[in-house]
């Protein structure tokens, strides 16, 4: 009979203290360290969201941490989740490979989960400072956020009976949900911000006292006055202005519209209202009229796809130059041809034609009214932001301004300079620098329904997104998963370079010295 | 692949072990250990791994180790085979752990014996193409053309690489496989085929040795890779010595084989003439590779 071994002479029959005390760190001379580098969906991005730092996350399911990371930037995914034109996949490195990342619909998702999940609940008031926020439009959410984040009062002020500006009223119903906007207005309301609606600032109050009653106030009125084209007959009934039509459709109303109808514009109101009105009863044949070429039309190429989709007639280099009217109503626009060259348009009055219709929307643009400021007495700082000061822009840039804005005012509240605003020079990471040898997620090439399925196909882009190919690939166990994370082990990390050299994301560097 | 997927328990290296920077051999031992769980008993030949795993009382590795002299390998892992047995431990892995001088040229016969009589552990050998241990002197795994210090400039090594993976073949033993350290999928995955396979399998494992090949310790993986899509390396498997089957195959051309030679200095000063030689000689082995492949019966 064979002597019986016990566990612990097999176990170390070798040796029996662990190799961990040798700390090879010592031999390195050179030493890798997390670098990370501008994506290039970061670079697209309106707001300056840290993408591939949450889409990290949403790929491990850490849906927490992929809203706390974009609400860094971005509080209101949900919202801009449908109503962002997403530049930043444009520039998506995936796409040269197969399919750009769907960032809208992992947007929508984080933003839905934080709908559905995220308890709010009042914001204590650890500052001392009441901020009035003028207008409820993105900006002056944005802006009331962050200043109730970090323990403001806050009290928002909206013209309109509803609150959201163009949310609630520039947008159709078909691009955002409304639900997902009453949701996200009430967890604001549940955080402690308080909304006055139906109280038009310098007519119900004076912006003077205003300035009286609270420490700062921000304006975000935005740019609701239509531009008049100047045309003949353009006074007449039957020619609605772009944002009005929006509004009354969103505010439920009803509108009188009478068939074919004729849009006249190329940006986002345009084809809003063009999508709107073919969505209305009794219309069934809806062009939109643009001046320059279909290339020059400043409304999101998706949208003005979308609208052909839906049955749109889309007809370019078309000025208008008569509304004919038969005293009642409209009956029909002569258009003339016309293009753009180097000294702007050109308008060829002989190749004229004649549009027969009943209903016209004009939506040339809206200007930004700034009558509201006739009535202050020289206050000392104004803080403003939104399209009221860029003029109609988007609904991110919204975002972004409210977001600095709030910055701002809370650095006055406590008496510090003014934030420094630093745009990045950085040049984004491109597709030839990415080391793809490595990455083992490739075989996921289309569209992936599960939302943690599409974040890993994101190849991080100069960001760590957490593969694993630097724990995989180390042969000293240098590289410890904590926390979900990888970390590089300093003690044992013997300077080889194979991480930094196999990192497909490019995250790391190699550097002199230990 | 989330970081819970790429997490082993069974994970047995321990961090600290002695290698140099960028060994492929302590690389491929931590696949072994990922694919084959942690009941395994380590035979250890003479070869860099009596280094890495370290001087008792340190150890580099969680199982317990054997080390044998440099040419019993093969007669040593089938007394630990038949040990367990009598023990009654037949759940337990036994694998022999050897280099390249271990298994092509001093461990030979004993590995010749233990194949053909088919006994019931996992040989693997980490191929670093030298004696690399003692001082890059050269092997018959070293390929044609390469400086080591036994053959140092103007002299190179002359003759093929052995071909061990025909040898094994010929021993007609139930699973052979070339497996490479860029490909730890497809490395694992041989493993864990061999371990629930009864009888004499045999991994070769092609482990790039910075050092030794004079690249940089960082190019290790890259290597490894350039050497399986130039065809240098191929990775397939051998069933009963007689079903071949690829399974990595490199997408679309195979590179040409001088983009693998460049980054080496031990093929550094290698003349043209030479290098189309070896590209021959890769091209022929190719071929061959696919006749025996197309041939061959795929076995159930």
């Amino acid at each position: 009979m064979l002597p019986e071994v016990t566990k612990d002479e097999l176990l170390y029959s070798h040796g029996n203290e662990p190799s961990t005390v040798n700390k090879t760190g010592e031999w390195r001379f050179l030493t890798p360290k997390r670098s990370e580098k501008l994506s290039p969906c970061r670079h697209g991005c309106l707001l300056n969201g840290e993408i591939p730092v949450w889409m990290e996350a949403v790929k491990q399911e850490r849906w927490d941490e992929a809203w706390q990371t974009m609400s860094r930037y971005n509080p209101f995914p949900a919202l801009t989740g449908y109503t962002c034109f997403h530049p930043c996949t444009e520039e998506c490195n995936r796409g040269q490979l197969d399919q750009v990342i769907d960032i809208p619909a992992l947007e929508r998702t984080v933003g839905q989960w934080r709908l559905d999940n995220y308890r709010s609940e009042a914001r204590p008031q650890k500052n001392k400072g009441r901020v009035a926020v003028v207008g409820s439009g993105p900006a002056g959410m944005s802006c009331a956020y962050y200043l109730n984040e970090d323990g403001y009062a806050v009290t928002v002020f909206e013209r309109e009976k509803v609150a959201g500006g163009m949310f609630a009223l520039g947008i159709p119903e078909y691009r955002l949900p409304r639900r997902v906007l009453k949701r996200e207005l009430s967890l604001l309301e549940d955080r402690g911000i308080k909304f006055t609606t139906g109280c038009s600032i310098g007519s119900d109050i004076p912006l003077a006292e205003l300035y009286a009653d609270f420490d700062q106030v921000f304006l975000s009125t935005g740019a609701w006055k239509p531009r008049l084209s100047g045309i003949k007959g353009e006074e007449s009934r039957g020619v609605w202005n772009a944002l009005e039509f929006l509004s009354r459709i969103n505010k439920g109303e009803q509108v009188e519209v009478t068939d074919p109808v004729i849009v006249i514009g190329g940006g986002n109101a345009a084809v809003d209202s063009a999508r709107s009105a073919l969505r209305l009863k009794g219309v069934n044949h809806v062009s939109l009229i643009y001046r320059r070429s279909r290339a020059e039309m400043p409304a999101g190429q998706v949208e003005v796809e979308a609208a052909e989709h839906e049955g749109v007639e889309l007809i370019c280099n078309a000025l208008p130059r008569e509304i004919n009217t038969d005293g009642q109503s409209v009956s029909g626009i002569i258009f003339d041809h016309c293009k753009t060259n180097r000294e702007g348009l050109v308008v060829d009055r002989s190749r004229s034609f004649h549009k027969s219709c009943g209903t016209v929307i004009m939506a040339l643009g809206q200007e930004v009214d700034y009558s509201l400021f006739d009535t202050l007495e020289k206050p000392a700082v104004i803080f403003a932001g939104g399209d009221l000061i860029s003029g109609p822009a988007t609904v991110p840039e919204a975002i972004n301004a409210g977001r600095i804005a709030a910055m701002a005012i809370k650095a006055r509240i406590k008496g510090l300079p003014a934030p420094m605003l630093f745009k990045s020079e950085q040049i984004p990471v491109g597709f030839e620098e990415l080391n793809l040898e490595a990455k083992l997620n490739l075989q996921l090439q289309n569209k992936q329904e599960n939302p943690s399925d599409e974040a890993s196909r994101c190849l991080g882009c100069g960001t760590c997104n957490s593969c694993g190919i630097c724990y995989l690939f180390c042969p000293d166990m240098a590289v410890d998963p904590v926390d979900g994370r990888f970390e590089l082990n300093m003690d044992y990390c013997k300077g080889c370079g194979i991480c930094f050299k196999e990192c497909p994301s490019r995250a790391l560097v190699m550097e002199g010295g230990r | 692949m989330r970081i819970e997927e790429m997490k082993r328990e069974s994970e047995m290296l321990y961090a600290g072990h002695n290698a140099c920077p960028g060994c492929g051999a302590a690389l491929s031992v931590r696949f072994l250990t990922r694919a084959l769980g942690s009941n395994i008993a380590l035979v250890l030949t003479a070869s860099c791994w009596s280094i890495i795993a370290g001087m008792p009382p340190l150890t580099a590795l969680k199982c317990p180790i054997l080390h044998c002299p440099f040419p019993s390998a093969g007669s040593v892992g089938s007394g630990v085979r038949r040990g367990l047995d009598a023990k009654g431990k037949h759940d337990t892995t036994v694998v022999v752990l050897a280099g390249d001088g271990g298994t092509f040229d001093i461990g030979l016969q004993a590995l010749s014996g233990a194949a053909q009589r088919n006994e019931d552990y996992i040989f693997v050998c980490y191929d670093n193409e030298a004696y690399m241990n003692t001082g890059m002197q050269t092997s018959s795994a070293t390929p044609f053309g390469a400086r080591t210090n036994t053959a140092p400039y103007p002299l190179f090594k002359e003759g093929q690489k052995k071909d061990i993976m025909q040898i094994m073949a010929a021993h007609s033993i139930p699973y052979a496989a070339t497996a490479t350290v860029a490909f730890p999928e497809d490395l694992e995955n041989k493993l864990k085929k061999a371990q629930e396979i009864k009888g004499f399998r045999f991994i070769h494992i092609l482990s790039p040795c910075p050092p030794g090949w004079g690249t940089e310790s960082g190019d290790t993986i890259h290597l490894s890779r350039l050497a399986v899509s130039t065809g240098f390396f191929p990775l397939y498997e051998i069933i009963n010595g007689v079903s071949w089957k690829m399974t990595c195959m490199p997408e679309g051309k195979r590179v040409p084989l001088k983009e693998y030679l460049m980054g080496q200095r031990r093929f550094k000063q290698m003349e043209d003439i030479r290098i189309d030689a070896l590209q021959e000689e890769v091209d022929h082995d190719w071929e061959m590779l696919m006749e025996k492949i197309g041939s061959s019966q795929p076995l159930k």
